[in-house]
Order: structure tokens, then sequence, then C-alpha cells
């Protein structure tokens, strides 16, 4: 769900401080205070480092470019001029991070393959046992899925279906017009769905 | 010989179906590919399967457990290569 109008949640363990509002946060930010800009961008920071977490496939890289999307921007925050939402100008950088990261891994002599576990999440523990054991294997087989489609692909896909993105914030984040963007995500789908198979697809669908 | 249209509409259809089940077809192109699935076992099947997928892509979405490391704001507080944003810097 896009976080637009969302509250900023407060990362420090006291009260939320009312004047704590994401617009007042960015304004102290753009002043320069560090602290702010921290408490602005720690509101999406889990969001930030699972996104580079399901585009990279590494637990240990993702650390590292979640470093440098925040390096980039703290030092771009002046830049920001609020046309898109501060969490739409902070993923655009971290997608931008991660296809740099991705194009640095390709011109390495070995390509580091990306890793399928990383881009699962364990099941829900409500299912029964039968239900999880055939839900695990889905989510194995999507993780596999995902981490073989070429990058621009595998961010659509993560953007609007694994981010629950609207089309629109998810072209903006991607760099791209949404008809471009539409297309790519249904490239994607194509794929995942052939490499899973439409069999293994509906059983677990029910 | 084959109904006139038929391999037009399957293979349009095929084309088509993250866009339906996307719900992003004009009405008249969703009343288009409702009618070729009805009577295209292929089709039928390819929506179900995309929206199984869809479905189980959605579930991979939560957040449960999966926490940014705390060393996120490590480079911005070290200042980093460039430091602190322009305004500050002047």
């Amino acid at each position: 769900m896009p976080p637009e109008g969302r509250p900023v949640p407060d990362p420090v363990e006291h009260a939320p401080d009312p004047a704590d509002t994401e617009a007042s946060l960015l304004a102290r930010a753009q002043a320069g205070d560090v602290g702010a800009f921290e408490r602005l961008s720690s509101a999406y920071a889990d969001r930030v480092f699972m996104l580079l977490l399901r585009l990279l496939g590494d637990r240990s890289e993702a650390e590292d470019v979640t470093q440098e999307v925040m390096l980039r921007a703290w030092q771009g925050i002046t830049r920001f001029r609020g046309q898109s939402s501060y969490f739409t100008w902070l993923y655009r950088i971290a997608v931008n991070e991660a296809n740099r990261a991705l194009e640095r891994r390709s011109r390495r002599p070995a390509g580091v393959a990306i890793g399928a576990d990383e881009l699962q999440l364990p099941a829900p523990a409500a299912l029964d046992p039968s239900r999880q054991a055939e839900n695990s294997e889905l989510r194995r087989a999507l993780g596999r899925a995902l981490a073989e489609l070429p990058p621009p692909l595998r961010t659509a896909l993560v953007l609007r279906d694994v981010e629950g993105l609207s089309t629109q914030e998810a072209a903006e984040i991607a760099g791209i017009s949404q008809a471009a963007f539409k297309s790519r995500l249904h490239q994607a789908r194509l794929r995942a769905r052939a490499a899973i198979g439409d069999q293994a697809l509906i059983a677990a669908g029910g | 010989m084959g109904i006139p249209g038929r391999t037009d509409d399957h293979q349009w259809s095929q084309r088509h179906l993250s866009h339906y089940v996307e719900g992003d077809l004009r009405p008249r192109a969703r009343r288009r590919l409702d009618r070729h699935a009805r009577g295209c076992v292929d089709c039928g099947r390819g929506i179900r399967a995309m929206r199984a997928l869809v479905y189980a892509i959605q579930g991979l979405g939560g957040l449960a457990g999966v926490r940014a490391p705390e060393t996120i704001f490590d480079r911005v507080r070290s200042g980093g290569p460039g430091g602190a944003p322009s305004s500050s810097r002047a």
C-alpha cells in the first residue's frame, strides 16, 4: 500500500512528538539536522532494506547498499522538492543504487548468483502443516523465479506485486512511463508463470 | 477450417492475461477476453494461473521478522564521501 499521507512512526522509544510530522522533519533535515533526517528515513528503513534484499538477493550486499541509499538521500535532501512523496523519492534512490550494484556485479569475472533463498520470507504460522509445506514449496519456487528474472523485470514485479505499489508510483520509482512499466510487469509475470507452471500455481491457489 | 478470428482472439488473449488480471483492460477488451476464455481451456487456465501467481507473490510482501540493520546510518554519521547536504556545507 502506498504510504502517502501515512503518519511517520516514531522509531525512538518515547511518545511521538506532534511536531515530528514528515513535513517538519523534512524541513529540519533540509536545514542540515541529521537527527531529523534519520527520524524521517527510519520510518521507511525496513521497507527500503526489504526492497534491496528482494532486488539483490544477498543480505550483506543489501545492508551495504542500504547504507549507500541513506548517504545519497542525505547528500541530496536539499534537492528534494516534494514533487513526489519522500517515500517515492527514497525508493527511487534505492532502485537506482540496486541497479548500480547489479551492474558492478555483472562486471565481476565470476558473477555472484542471486540467492533465491534470500528472496523468500517465512510462511505465515497460522497455516496447517500440509498447507504450510505446500506454501513453502511455492515460496521457494517463487524465490527461484524472481531470482532468474532480468533486473528490470524483477524490479517491476517486486514494486507492483510484492510491495503492492500503484502502477503510477511503481513506474515513477522505476523511472519509466506507466505503459513501459505495465509491459515489463506483464513480461515478468509471464516468465514467472512459465517458471513455476500453471498446475502448481492453480493447485496452490486452491 | 477454423472459426474466423479464433486464432487472433487466442493470441490476443494470451498477450493480455496480465492486463486482464490487473484490471487494466477497457470494458470492450475485457468482454472480448471473457468471451474467448469461456470457450478456451488454455486461456481459462491462464487466467487462473495468473491470478494465483499474483496472489502468491503478494503473499511474499510481509515485513514480519525482517528489520533493517542498525548500521544503515553509519555512512551518514561518519560524513561519507561528500558528507552533509549541500545547504549545510555552505
